[in-house]
């Protein structure tokens, strides 16, 4: 306690004196910009889902936890839920597999190696609204060039509808975020296996270890804290994903890819159903701190814990 | 130097506290001074004094877009109190934009709309009544009737007509030809409309486009054919849901079936897609609006004569008819100065010599909504004098144009979230891309509209 009150007597005299009132005041506009873009409409949200609010900008009245129970109540919602948990975890899978590879690739000696390292973001600095079309083009079951692969080769007698079935679309969806994203997980992966320094698997190689057990007791080791960090924000950031599935497939077909944020914009604005929609993101905004608190706990970082946080 | 001074100076790139802090200041109101700027004006007076109005309208393709600037230039030019400016939408998110900007007071002061987006957008009470307007209008060049219907409730009128829309059936008349098929006889009944689609149907061809991707043109197909089939009162007199009856079963169950011979992908279909098959030969028969006039000839290869039209089929015991929506400009700004200007921009625009030239924004799926709208002018231009058939029909076909909830005199309030839930055609998704019985999908779809309604 008394190590605690003195370093926040010490805080509030930094705060006063030296170089620390310099640093609020280059740091302050920042922070009253992101308290009024986000915190302030965090909050709003938070109010509207207490509300029977529909269409945005009209009256509504407070009816307390009713939305709430209406959507913990509703099946499309926890198969919406699912379907999310789907997402984030085959998306992790498909990424984590296509990135490793790709930054072990990298991480060779070959020609043409910097030319790779370069165009491998290619993918993922393409605006979305074009990945969608240029997808859909592709994925067309009358002209689309994956079908043109498809049954030429034998792999199907008839077209496969990939954005139209349900069976294909969620993969589909899945397969095509992969591929925009796995390229910013392979460079960050790549920076990480460039950092372990290289007499580690000259020893493990003096040792009589093979590449499989050099990879798995020092490369996977060494990377725990790269992993650690995007297991973290990469899960965070595939649940609140919303651009490619709604440009794709709108949700559909029949709801076969409607993920949490698709369904809270479908309720918020073709639904007009703002109170609901707002409970609907406050739930999955609770889940989302439940599982980042739980993976900051038990998950292991690393090497050195205070490395990463 | 002191050690903070040190540490400063490197924190500052070389520079001093006062002198990072000069520049800095300046940049910050340099940017403060350039949001102001860039925030400022939106339809207030502009360049020589004249009063803006924005208009928003969700005609996307750049032909339209290059016309309705054409109908602008010549207002513009035509006077100088008021000037028009177009900003172009579109309709998958315009339920979401013009809410969110009306929220934001920074609605557009004309907009585009059809009669339900017109019911959905009224209830954020931004929506001006128009009677006047129309009145005005009508007294020189009289509104069709079911134009104006759709917008006329609550003891005035909400929205002034602009143009109609109407489904018909377009078949290629080469396709016909290939598959043994009379290409002067198109299907006059749903039975013949099976027949032809099976026949038309053999390898990579296709005898129907027939959609059920959760979008806006599967609610209209659908209901085209449901109005055929005796199911276009969505509503009761009471203003209760009217949908879960044995005729929309069946109709359910006819769409279903005729999907058999419909492309791949129809599942996942937007607006160009059908027509994209119909011009590249995949698919003989679309049943659409009439935007297939214009682009047939370059899109297919085909001669204009390989392009047939006729009314949806109907059953023994069913009426003619297919969707059709009245497109309107509905005025969201109360400001009298701009009021004025829609008016006189709305009275030029539907003069017979300027009307022209908006409906030849897309050559037959603009249709007049005035008795003197289908002028020479309009009827002979380039595109339109090659289906002299076609544009008669079209307009001979307006007269038995129906939209859903709009069929009687009371407008039901939930129709604005059926449309915009697309629930037809999640009602459709039921049964084709779901597999359920058309029983179970049409049970569904009334307990559905029953609770955007209520």
């Amino acid at each position: 306690m008394k190590a605690r009150q003195t370093s926040f007597r010490a805080f509030l005299h930094d705060a006063r004196t030296g170089s620390a009132p310099f640093g609020y005041l280059l740091v302050g506009p920042l922070v009253l910009w992101l308290v009024i873009t986000i915190a302030i409409p965090l909050i709003y949200a938070v109010y509207v889902g207490f509300t029977d609010a529909g269409i945005i900008g009209t009256e509504a009245d407070f009816i307390g936890f009713e939305n709430y129970a209406t959507v913990l109540g509703d099946a499309e919602f926890r198969s919406a839920f699912g379907r999310s948990l789907i997402w984030a975890v085959g998306g992790a899978v498909v990424q984590t597999v296509l990135a490793f590879a790709t930054a072990l690739a990298l991480n060779q000696a070959f020609r043409g190696r910097r030319f790779a390292r370069t165009w491998i973001i290619l993918s993922w600095i393409i605006p979305t609204i074009v990945i969608a079309i240029l997808w859909r083009w592709m994925l067309n079951a009358s002209y689309g060039i994956a079908n043109f692969f498809v049954t030429t080769l034998g792999i199907s007698e008839t077209p496969i509808d990939f954005l139209g079935s349900p069976k294909w679309a969620l993969p589909t969806v899945i397969m095509i975020n992969a591929w925009r994203w796995f390229p910013f997980l392979a460079l960050l992966i790549l920076a990480g296996l460039q950092s372990i320094p290289g007499e580690l698997y000259e020893a493990a190689k003096v040792d009589g270890a093979n590449a499989t057990q050099r990879f798995f007791n020092i490369t996977m080791p060494q990377l725990q804290p790269v992993l650690y960090v995007v297991g973290l924000i990469g899960t965070l950031w595939a649940f609140n994903i919303f651009d490619v599935i709604w440009l794709l497939t709108q949700g559909g077909p029949s709801g076969a890819t409607q993920t949490l944020p698709v369904m809270i914009y479908d309720r918020a604005f073709n639904g007009f159903a703002m109170g609901e929609a707002s409970a609907i993101s406050v739930l999955l905004c609770a889940f989302l701190l439940i599982f980042s608190v739980l993976y900051i706990m038990f998950v292991p970082a690393g090497e050195s814990d205070t490395e990463v946080f | 130097m002191t050690k903070r001074n040190v540490v400063d100076a490197r924190m500052l790139g070389g520079m001093s506290r006062r002198e990072f802090l000069k520049i800095g200041g300046a940049g910050l109101a340099g940017a403060v001074l350039l949001g102001v700027a860039g925030c400022g004006g939106g339809g207030e007076e502009g360049a020589g004094g004249k009063v803006q109005l924005t208009l928003w309208h969700q005609e996307q393709p750049p032909n339209r877009v290059q016309q309705f600037q054409k109908v602008i230039d010549a207002f513009n030019k035509s006077q100088d109190q008021f000037q028009v400016r177009q900003q172009v939408q579109n309709w998958e998110d315009a339920y979401q934009k013009t809410t969110s900007a009306i929220q934001a007071g920074s609605q557009p002061d004309l907009q585009f709309t059809i009669p339900d987006f017109t019911v959905a957008i009224k209830q954020t009470g931004a929506v001006q009544p128009v009677a006047d307007i129309v009145e005005e209008i009508n007294s020189s060049h009289p509104f069709l009737e079911n134009a104006i219907q759709p917008y006329r409730y609550e003891g005035d009128t909400w929205a002034v007509p602009l143009f109609g829309m109407i489904q018909m059936l377009w078949y290629r008349k080469d396709m016909f030809e290939a598959a043994g098929l009379d290409p002067e006889s198109p299907p006059k009944d749903w039975d013949e409309l099976g027949e032809y689609s099976e026949k038309l149907t053999s390898g990579d061809k296709y005898g129907i486009g027939i959609t059920s991707s959760k979008h806006l043109y599967t609610d209209q197909e659908f209901y085209t054919f449901m109005i055929t089939n005796g199911g276009k009162e969505l509503f009761a007199e009471d203003g209760s849901v009217t949908f879960d009856t044995p005729n929309n079963v069946d109709t359910l169950a006819f769409y279903n079936d005729l999907s058999r011979f419909s492309p791949p992908g129809s599942n996942s279909w937007t607006w160009a897609e059908p027509q994209a098959a119909f011009n590249n030969g995949t698919l003989a028969m679309a049943i659409e609006k009439g935007q297939f006039l214009g682009p047939f000839e370059e899109e297919s290869g085909r001669p204009a004569s390989d392009l047939g039209v006729a009314p949806v089929p109907w059953p023994p015991d069913g009426e003619r008819g297919s969707i059709y929506y009245s497109n309107a400009a509905m005025l969201l700004t109360d400001e009298e100065e701009k009021k004025e200007a829609a008016k006189e921009f709305l009275k030029f625009v539907l003069e017979p010599k300027n009307y022209a030239d908006l409906l030849l924004g897309e050559p037959g799926l603009f249709l007049p909504v005035t008795q003197d709208g289908a002028s020479p002018a309009w009827k002979d231009s380039e595109v339109l004098s090659k289906y002299p058939e076609a544009v008669n029909l079209m307009v001979e076909q307006s007269k038995y144009g129906y939209l859903f909830g709009f069929t009687r005199d009371k407008i039901p309030q939930g129709i604005g979230q059926i449309s915009a839930e697309n629930l037809l055609s999640q009602v459709v998704q039921k049964a084709i891309v779901e597999g359920d019985s058309p029983e179970a999908a049409v049970a569904w779809g009334q307990q559905e509209m029953q609770s955007a309604a209520s």
